[in-house]
This record gives C-alpha cells, sequence and structure tokens, in this order.
C-alpha cells in the first residue's frame, strides 16, 4: 500500500491546473490531502505561503470522485446548504444558489428532491455545492464522469467562466481533450511521484520525436523519408503517409527534399496532444 | 467555533423543515395525551359494565343506594321487586345485572342476576354491602357502625422528601412521565443522528462535508442541533403532559390519591431543584448515547447494517430505564444509588431518585462529574472514530482497527 509519496508541484493563483495519472497514482488522495480531508504525515501544502486551516479551507471547493447528495433535500436547498457551510448568509447565499441554478440550467428541477434527478443532473447539482461560494480554489476530481456531451460542454463552459472570475482550478480527468482545452498546467505522476509537469508547451518541447504527415505518399516520398535519420513510419488508414522522425530533424530541410522527388500536396508536423504525452509517460513510468 | 455555529444552524434548518421531526413531535404529543387520559377513558368504559338496577326489599334497597354507587352506575332502584325474569335484562339493554338484597333472620341475602357474571366483582360487592351485613347481625345502629368501620389511620412522614400519600404519589406520576420522555427522546433522536450519518456516509456526500467543514465542528455540531431539537420535543411533551394531567391548587385528598383511577397529578410535588436535575441529566444521557451512536453510525458501508450494530447501544438505555423505574419505588437500595454513579445509567437513575427522595448533595455533584467526565471521554472517542470511519469504505473495520484508531 503506497498512497502517495513524494509529489510536489506548485499552482499559479488564477490558473488550471490538471493533475494527470493512472488509476492508484495518488490524484484522489492529493485532492484530499490538498482540502484537508487527510493529513499528510511528510512535506507541506501552503495556499499563497501560508498552511491551510480551517479558516482557509473553508474559501476552498472541492467536487470529490464519488459522487453524493442528500437523497430528499430539495436541489435548492442542497446548494444553499453548502453554500452555508462555507459561509454564506442571507441574501447572499440565495442569489448565489440561484445564480449557479440559472448556470447549470437546473431551474425546472429546483423543488425536486436531489434523489429524483438523472445522475447526469445529480452530477450538476454537487458541481453548484461545490462552487456556490466562488471558492478562491476549486478542486475538481474527474468532473467529466457521467455527463453527456452537451452536460460536459456546459461544464466546461462553467469553468471557464471561474477561470475569468479569478478561481483556481485543480482538475482530475481521463478526458484528456477537455483538460488540453481548460488547463494551463499539467501534472502527471504515477506511483505516487512526479513524472512530467509544465505548461503544454513545455510538455512538448520536451517531446523527443515529432510526427508528420504527407500527402499523397507515393515511392519517392517513402524513400526521402526513409533516408533520414531515426525516422520510422506509423499506421495510417487514409492514404497519407505518417512518419516519426526525432525532434532534431530539420523538417524545413525534409520538405525540401520531398517537393524536389514528388509534388507534395500536404506538409504537416503534428504537435504531440496531451494524451500522446500521458501515454509515452506512463509507458516510460512502467 | 464558527465551524460548529454554521452546521449547528444548517442542521436545525435542515431538521425543521424535514416533516418527520413536526409529525415526530405531534405523534408524541397525542401519544403522552393518551397514555394520560387512557385511564379515564378504560374506567368511563367500566362505568357502561357497572350499570345495574338494585331490587328488593325496600328498607335494604334504601340503605345500600350510597354504598354501591361507590362502584355502580345504578340506573333504577326497584324497591319491592324480588323476582327477576329473563325477559327483565335482555329488555333493559343498558344495564349489565340486576341485585337482589332480601332479608333472611340475622342475615342478608344478596342475588346477582348478571349479563355477564365477569362483570360483577363479587368481593366489590361485598365490600360494599358489609356495613349493612353487619348492621343486621349486630343490631348496631348506622351511625355506631359509621364510627366503628371509620378506623383512624395517621400517616407521619419520616425521613421522607414528602408530607402526604399524594404528594409522592404526584411525584412519581411527574417523574414516570419525564423519564419515558428521557427515554422515547434519547432513543429516538440517537437512532436518527445515527441514521443521519451512515446517510452521509452510504450517500457518498460525506467528502464533501468533510472537506467543508472540520469532522469535530460536523459531529459536535449535528449532536447539538439534534439535542436543542430533543429539548423543544420534551417541553412540548411535557408541557402536553401538564396540560392534560396536572390539577390546579393543593394536592388531592389521600383517599383519591390512593384509588388506582387517580389521572391527574399535582405539579406542586415537583421542585424547581428536580426539574434543573432533570435537564442536567436529560443534557449528558442524550450527549453520552447519542455520540455513541453516531461514531456507530459512521462505520457503516450500508444502512442495512445500523440495527445489528445499533443492538448493543441500545441495552444500557434500556437497562438505565428499567432500573429508573425500580428506583421509583426503592431509590435507596445498593443497586440503585451504585448505578446512579454510571455513565449511561445515571442520567436515569439519579434523576429518579432526585424526584422521590432526597439525595445528599454530594452525591448529585459526584455523579455529575463523573458524567461529565465520561461525556468528555465518550465523544473523544467517538470523534476519532467518526473521522476515519466516514471515509472508511469497503468492508467494515475489525475491533482490532477501531482500537487502533481510538488509540492513535
Amino acid at each position: 500500500m503506497r498512497a502517495v509519496r513524494d509529489v510536489s508541484f506548485s499552482i499559479e493563483a488564477g490558473s488550471t491546473f490538471g493533475l494527470l495519472g493512472p488509476n492508484g497514482a495518488g490524484k484522489t488522495t492529493t485532492m484530499r490531502m490538498i482540502v484537508g480531508i487527510y493529513m499528510p504525515d511528510g512535506g507541506t501544502i501552503a495556499w499563497k505561503g501560508a498552511p491551510i486551516d480551517g479558516r482557509i479551507r473553508r474559501r476552498f471547493g472541492y467536487l470529490p470522485e464519488e459522487r453524493g447528495l442528500y437523497g430528499r433535500m430539495k436541489v435548492r436547498e442542497q446548494i444553499a446548504f453548502f453554500g452555508r457551510l462555507h459561509g454564506l448568509v442571507e441574501p447572499d447565499v440565495s442569489a448565489r444558489t440561484q445564480r449557479w441554478i440559472d448556470n447549470l440550467e437546473l431551474n425546472e428541477y429546483v423543488d425536486r428532491p436531489c434523489a429524483e434527478l438523472s445522475k447526469g443532473n445529480q452530477q450538476k447539482v454537487q458541481i453548484a455545492c461545490a462552487a456556490v461560494h466562488n471558492p478562491e480554489l476549486l478542486v475538481l476530481d474527474e468532473p467529466f464522469t457521467g455527463l453527456d456531451p452537451v452536460n460536459a460542454d456546459m461544464l466546461l463552459a462553467t469553468l471557464r467562466d471561474l477561470k475569468r472570475t479569478g478561481t483556481t482550478l485543480v482538475l482530475s480527468s481521463h478526458q484528456m481533450w477537455q483538460l488540453e482545452q481548460l488547463c494551463d498546467h499539467f501534472c502527471i505522476i504515477t506511483n505516487g511521484e512526479n513524472r512530467v509537469s509544465g505548461t503544454l508547451a513545455q510538455l512538448r518541447a520536451a517531446w523527443t520525436t515529432r510526427v508528420i504527415r504527407i500527402e499523397p505518399g507515393g515511392e519517392a516520398v517513402r524513400r526521402v523519408l526513409q533516408s533520414v535519420a531515426g525516422a520510422h513510419p506509423l499506421p495510417s488508414d487514409d492514404g497519407a503517409l505518417l512518419y516519426e522522425v526525432p525532434a532534431s530533424t530539420e523538417l524545413q530541410r525534409i520538405l525540401r527534399d520531398l517537393v524536389a522527388v514528388e509534388p507534395v500536396t500536404r506538409f504537416e508536423a503534428i504537435e504531440p496532444s496531451l494524451h500522446d504525452i500521458y501515454v509515452r509517460t506512463i509507458e516510460g513510468a512502467a | 467555533m464558527n465551524d460548529f455555529i454554521t452546521v449547528y444552524s444548517a442542521e436545525i434548518m435542515r431538521r425543521l423543515r424535514s416533516r418527520i421531526f413536526i409529525v415526530g413531535i405531534l405523534i408524541g404529543a397525542i401519544g403522552i395525551a393518551a397514555l394520560i387520559k387512557l385511564p379515564a377513558f378504560m374506567d368511563s368504559v367500566a362505568t357502561q359494565a357497572n350499570r345495574i338496577e338494585v331490587a328488593g326489599d325496600p328498607a335494604l334497597v334504601s340503605q345500600a343506594g350510597p354504598l354501591l354507587r361507590k362502584d355502580y352506575h345504578i340506573v333504577r332502584a326497584l324497591p319491592g321487586k324480588t323476582t327477576v325474569l329473563p325477559s327483565d335484562l335482555s329488555d333493559a339493554k343498558n344495564i349489565s345485572a340486576i341485585i337482589v338484597l332480601r332479608r333472611s333472620g340475622h342475615s342478608m341475602n344478596v342475588v346477582v342476576y348478571a349479563r355477564d357474571p365477569g362483570n360483577i366483582s363479587v368481593s366489590s360487592l361485598r365490600r360494599d354491602l358489609l356495613p349493612i351485613s353487619l348492621q343486621i347481625a349486630t343490631g348496631l345502629s348506622h351511625a355506631d357502625l359509621g364510627r366503628a368501620l371509620k378506623l383512624p389511620v395517621a400517616m407521619r412522614a419520616i425521613n421522607s422528601k414528602f408530607g402526604t400519600a399524594a404528594q409522592a404519589n404526584d411525584a412519581r406520576i411527574i417523574a414516570y412521565i419525564m423519564l419515558f420522555s428521557l427515554y422515547i427522546l434519547i432513543m429516538i433522536n440517537s437512532q436518527l443522528i445515527m441514521s443521519s450519518v451512515a446517510e452521509e456516509k452510504t450517500s457518498r456526500i460525506a467528502e464533501m462535508l468533510v472537506a467543508s467543514v472540520n469532522p469535530s465542528a460536523l459531529l459536535s455540531g449535528k449532536i447539538a442541533a439534534s439535542a436543542t431539537l430533543a429539548i423543544v420535543q420534551m417541553i412540548i411533551w411535557i408541557a402536553v403532559g401538564f396540560l392534560f394531567g396536572a390539577h390546579p391548587g393543593a394536592p388531592p385528598a389521600l383517599e383519591a390519591a390512593d384509588s388506582s383511577r387517580a389521572t391527574t397529578f399535582s405539579l406542586s410535588s415537583v421542585s424547581s431543584a428536580d426539574l434543573a436535575g432533570f435537564a442536567a441529566f436529560f443534557l449528558l444521557g442524550y450527549l453520552q448515547v447519542s455520540t455513541m451512536f453516531a461514531a456507530v453510525g459512521s462505520l457503516v458501508n450500508r444502512t442495512e447494517d445500523l440495527g445489528a450494530l445499533a443492538g448493543p447501544l441500545v441495552i444500557p438505555v434500556v437497562a438505565a430505564f428499567l432500573i429508573a423505574m425500580t428506583a421509583l419505588a426503592a431509590p435507596n437500595t445498593p443497586v440503585v444509588i451504585i448505578t446512579s454513579f454510571v455513565p449511561l445509567i445515571a442520567p436515569f437513575v439519579m434523576f429518579a431518585r432526585i424526584v422521590v427522595s432526597d439525595v445528599p448533595a454530594w452525591q448529585v455533584m459526584l455523579s455529575l462529574a463523573i458524567n461529565i467526565a465520561a461525556t468528555w471521554g465518550i465523544a473523544v472517542l467517538a470523534g476519532k472514530i467518526y473521522r476515519v470511519g466516514m471515509l472508511l469504505y469497503g468492508r467494515p473495520p475489525k475491533l482490532a482497527q477501531i482500537w487502533s484508531v481510538i488509540r492513535s
């Protein structure tokens, strides 16, 4: 049993931070330590330079991976209840509750017990509960799980709004494209340890290869690419040629050589996606 | 402190808005009113069964009337009628028996014609008609016989809290109502807290709650809110009890107090010190039991497991209630005195002793001190169990694991 061991990162205020890793890597435990559910037996966690105490924690919001609501409590009451738990008082609590009901399009359910809502709508209520007090730091563990594409887009827009108003976001998710759209910084952990961290540009810069796509892919083109040191073909299902070449390769030179042997209608250097970086990092760690 | 107040007020609002709370108060109030009025109702039913006609020797019928009215409702007197036919009873549907009195030499002959012989008590008939029988047998005058039968008995209270039997009886009735309220409130509200904690755990909302507020504040706020509402319930129920059961002014006469059919009591039998003792021991008992129940609630993974885990916790509360009932009748027996200091049991037993006897002040103080310390100890242990239990999913923890959490 190893519930995290040596994870270290800093998050810029107002930024959006993606915490990635395979199941059992220690993401949830790390998040629970940030919001004070678990106390680390070593190391420190600080917010704006100060150790996190109850007063600071009240300015945080947390959406756990395991979803849960008071089943018999009505939607509006539930959101307001969590607002009060975070120190909101009337009339502020009612106003903010209504704002979140509007934002997440929950108006038709406000007077229904939460247990009667669909899983997706329950999740929206829980997100509202976590964020109703406009937290300085909002920690979301797998927030997109269980949402249909429309609701996932709605959540994405909501999180962008929160980011615009200065809320610092920490997210974990296995939906890479959503994280890629939302996050400024990433940290990939496995077995309770940092593997890579930084902005997407920094992660890409550290990538040792590049993928290029060429159309059409005639025999002459293949010969040119095979002559590039360290290049090797990747499978392609649309007739185009895909080659992975070392990151140090001068792409302009390859393009010149290709054009010289055959007409090329498309030459594209494909940046590694977050998904590629994640998979390669996890494979490397294994 | 802010966390505590937030949880406390939020929990109060949550419970006040729940229908179960309102319905619980109403059902309890109706139950208490029914309990108090039940004997009177039973009496009225019994009166229906005791409707009789008295027939026979006119002089005997005249003498027997006032004596029989203590136990029977005489619908009609039939002096001179000595023969009773079955039709006499079947025609008169509102009577249960016809009693025929005849003189026979130096004695009286009584025949009861009853629709249901089980409804007419021969012993009470004998007791009621005894003065007439003695008068016929001895030839004493009515006045002499009356004086002879009214044997003077003087009651002298020694080392007693009460001056009269009526006061003692009233105090016991009130103590019974309060103990019953104490028992019901502690049992119901403790189980409500346990269910509430278990619901928060099984519905997985616990993680959000614990991330929002300190677990100790969460637990103490819930228990304090529940205690406050239990006190409100108790005040309403006791007010209903007094409204339906108390009679104003002086205590009733000795005869009435001795009667098994007494259904009212005087508030003068309970002092303000008794009420203060009740409040203090109610609070201690409530905190001890509800804190334990809350800790147990945090250990379950399925609400179906609550019953099995709560069972052992119910035993001391039931035992305390039963010992307290004994204490109302015998407040100075060794078992009662010893248990009036034992945590979980003392809140019931010491209160019962206070109401029906003069408990030395040092004993009350010692019991309070022991129970305050025990309440604190239980709260510390329960807090540790709760903090870990709320986030512990999967297999229920083993006793060894719980023990290691407590020791940590």
